[in-house]
């Protein structure tokens, strides 16, 4: 396979989960402000803040409302991290790779993006702001489903499965890392009603809000949905379950191309991630600082894309 | 579509009946599905001088141009014959000079070609196949008869379409069709790809081929993308090839890969900055030399331009007769070269009678129209001719056939039909032995009285159907 087109689909890959992330985190935080007892003065503020869009909002706008936010933050293309920007560029990248992509997954890829140029703050007034979101969810659920009923499982899947996975577990981290040092009202609020809503929230933007019931029952506590979306094995947006998948699908990729394994390395950095996500316990991580594990969780996963372009996807 | 006399040609009469009894109310809803198809399928071309990456459909007219099976036959032979003398020319201008020599082409004019490539000399291609894919446009004149009005040997584009167009109609009118007896069209990428391993150095028993693509912003992105997925072959940029031991390589995640034949579809000027352009991003440094050592083959090959040169169009009937012996079966459209005083006199005489080509370019960038032109337009002409009379050759305005299209539609929704201008592009194939597409393109001018049919000017297409019986 030519590097050209491994870079890509990861990119392409990447573009979509981060695309898919957001609109995620919007209709989460919309839920939120709808149920939250006490209104704050700019409750769409730490959208801003978890996703880093925070310095660039505020060179277009003075005061993050509502529907600046959303629309910043869902259509505007001079954000290039606006879930349109995310699927545009996840489009160009399949636009080179039409080829290796089954005709079903271009399509549903292109036909979003034809109706992503459509987009305006109107859509949020037709389908009102839960309906868009559900109906978008709804587009990337379809879009996983036929990646997954169409394409070949080889090498090709393999580096859009590393470009997913990555992007994911960066994204749970700055989840969690969001609802422990920005939404927290009040320090006596800690474990209180407006707390255990929060987090429940921040499950249900990672879709695991039943998984968790399943596992640990109605129960919302803090160490638990650490826990949970840390170090679970088998819940497929935890970040263990995204890096044990990084790691079999680098680890094919490395035996494809006969190269001598180093990205699962225990020294390298996704050895050192890996072996975080399964030999430590959420007590012991909120006991030591969760930020402090979250921040190198982050540094580490930049250091996975940087050893992967260098091994496989730069050109000279 | 109708002879002089009003009736049907050969070949409509059943189509007509057909499809007008059935599908004259949906008309345009079948374009509009179509148009949908392409927009989703991202069927698109890019317009250059548009903003990077606009991307505009090439607007489907659903209703079919028929060409019955004797008339098929004969341009058949005749494409055939044609593209067999332009490959023995270009072997020929590259090789020996013979007919150069004997005088049947002038010298100079090969000499100051815009498309002639001096590296290309002396590099010899496997089989001497320097025209692998070739596209013909003709048109039918105002007697009926199908001539030549250009040739496209260098990296003719718009096969895609006519494959693309066919299946569009299959479900639009799958019924039609079969009823009918079309020739199926869908086998040309196996067509292609058999060719372009005929050409593999001697040694690879299982050729490695790929698809040199300027990138997604070059007009014809989709295409390179449709046939290199159709073939099963990798589609390169020149950012994923690099030369070394006289051989070519593409850069794969386990490595380097050796390519043995190149189906490029970038122009000669870009495909390597050693010898062309050393400013092309888009090329292969060093390619020329590995062809020339015979580490790879490159379809077409280096150079093949100064066989669809404008001027050198004048003279193919002799090239026809110098190399194969044979009476040209398909008439060329009289030609002026404006190099020569005394045809230049008779052009700029009536310069609003004429229509002027530059010798060098494609794709209808250009061309100058007489009797549309303003009075402005033609001085400008008649400056630049008198500036450069070599760049420059005038033909007589052909009348281009029309053929029913959807212009719109009449309030209630029937779609409204109006005479169009149409040309035709088949292809044809020049492997160990030629291969004819069993149809081609046919490109409509959508606005009235418009002879450019050119997707970049405002063209659309149509299927074409050529008739089993």
């Amino acid at each position: 396979m030519l590097r050209r087109i491994a870079d890509h689909l990861f990119w392409m890959a990447r573009y979509l989960e981060r695309a898919e992330w957001r609109a995620r985190l919007a209709d989460v935080n919309y839920h939120l402000l709808v149920e939250s007892p006490a209104p704050e003065p700019h409750p769409w503020a730490p959208l801003l803040a978890i996703t880093g869009d925070g310095e660039l909002f505020a060179q277009f706008h003075d005061e993050p409302g509502e529907a600046r936010v959303l629309d910043f933050f869902t259509f505007q293309t001079r954000n290039p991290s606006s879930i349109r920007s995310c699927i545009s560029a996840a489009r160009d990248n399949a636009r080179n790779l039409r080829h290796r992509l089954s005709s079903e997954l271009w399509l549903e890829i292109n036909t979003l993006y034809l109706e992503t140029q459509g987009w305006s703050h109107a859509v949020f007034e037709q389908q009102g702001v839960y309906g868009f979101f559900n109906e978008l969810r709804n587009r990337f659920h379809r879009l996983a489903g036929i990646s997954h009923a169409t394409l070949p499982r080889d090498i090709e899947y393999d580096f859009m499965t590393v470009g997913t996975m990555l992007e994911r577990a960066e994204n749970v981290s700055r989840l969690l890392d969001s609802k422990y040092h920005r939404l927290l009202p009040r320090l006596e609020d800690v474990g209180g009603p407006v707390d255990r809503m929060q987090w429940a929230a921040v499950l249900r933007s990672a879709s695991a809000l039943e998984a968790y019931r399943r596992v640990y029952g109605n129960q919302i506590a803090v160490q638990r949905v650490v826990e949970f979306l840390l170090f679970d094995p088998g819940f497929p947006r935890s970040a263990r379950f995204c890096i044990d998948q990084l790691q079999a699908a680098a680890g094919r990729i490395e035996d494809a191309a006969g190269r001598a394994p180093a990205i699962n390395a225990p020294g390298s950095p996704c050895g050192r991630l890996a072996a975080a996500l399964r030999n430590t316990s959420a007590h012991r991580v909120i006991a030591d600082g969760l930020h402090e594990f979250l921040m190198e969780m982050q540094d580490l996963c930049v250091e996975i894309g940087s050893m992967i372009f260098d091994r496989y996807l730069r050109f000279e | 579509m109708f002879d002089r006399l009003g009736a049907p040609r050969a070949g409509y009469s059943r189509v007509l009946a057909g499809f007008l009894a059935t599908h004259a109310a949906k008309f345009d809803e079948i374009r509009a599905r179509a148009d949908q198809m392409f927009l989703n399928e991202g069927v698109t071309f890019n317009v250059y001088g548009d903003s990077a990456g606009a991307e505009r459909i090439f607007p489907f007219d659903p209703i079919p141009r028929v060409i019955d099976a004797g008339t098929w036959a004969t341009l058949e032979r005749g494409l055939v014959q044609r593209v067999r003398a332009l490959n023995a020319f270009v072997a020929d201008v590259y090789g020996e000079g013979a007919i150069l020599k004997d005088g049947v082409v002038p010298p100079d004019l090969i000499k100051t070609s815009s498309q002639f490539r001096r590296p290309a000399v002396g590099i010899k291609p496997p089989h001497g196949a320097y025209i692998t894919v070739a596209g013909i446009d003709l048109v039918r004149d105002a007697d009926g008869e199908f001539c030549v009005l250009e040739d496209n040997v260098r990296t003719p584009s718009g096969v895609s379409y006519v494959i693309k167009n066919r299946l569009v109609m299959t479900r639009l009118v799958p019924e039609l069709i079969r009823a009918m007896g079309v020739r199926s069209v869908e086998h040309y990428p196996a067509d292609l790809l058999a060719c372009l391993c005929e050409m593999a150095p001697s040694g690879s028993s299982h050729p490695t081929v790929a698809l040199l693509t300027p990138g997604p912003y070059n007009s014809a992105f989709f295409e390179h993308v449709f046939l290199s997925q159709q073939m099963g072959v990798e589609l390169v940029e020149g950012r994923d090839l690099v030369c070394a031991d006289h051989k070519l390589y593409m850069k794969t995640v386990g490595g380097l890969r050796q390519v043995d034949v190149l189906y490029r579809r970038i122009d000669d000027d870009f495909l390597d900055p050693v010898v062309f352009r050393p400013d092309s991003m888009l090329g292969v440094p060093g390619l020329t030399a590995v062809l020339r050592a015979g580490g790879a083959a490159v379809a077409n090959g280096i150079g093949t331009g100064v066989a669809d040169d404008k001027a050198v169009y004048a003279y193919t009937p002799d090239m026809i007769r110098y190399y194969l012996g044979e009476e040209p079966i398909i008439p060329i459209v009289r030609t002026y070269l404006l190099r020569d005083p005394e045809q230049r006199k008779i052009v700029l005489r009536d310069l609003d009678k004429f229509v002027v080509k530059p010798t060098g370019a494609s794709g209808g960038y250009g061309v100058v129209i007489g009797p549309s032109a303003s009075d402005r337009e033609l001085a400008d002409t008649r400056e630049r001719i008198e500036r450069d009379p070599a760049g420059f050759i005038a033909q007589p305005v052909v009348q281009l056939s029309v053929h029913p299209t959807i212009t719109g539609h009449r309030s209630g929704g029937a779609a409204q039909i109006a005479p169009r201008h149409i040309d035709f592009r088949p292809f044809v194939l020049l492997g160990e032995r030629p291969r004819v597409l069993a149809g081609g393109l046919t490109r409509v001018a959508l606005r009235e009285g418009s002879l450019i049919v050119n997707s970049s000017q405002g063209g659309g297409s149509k299927d074409t159907w050529v008739m089993a019986s």
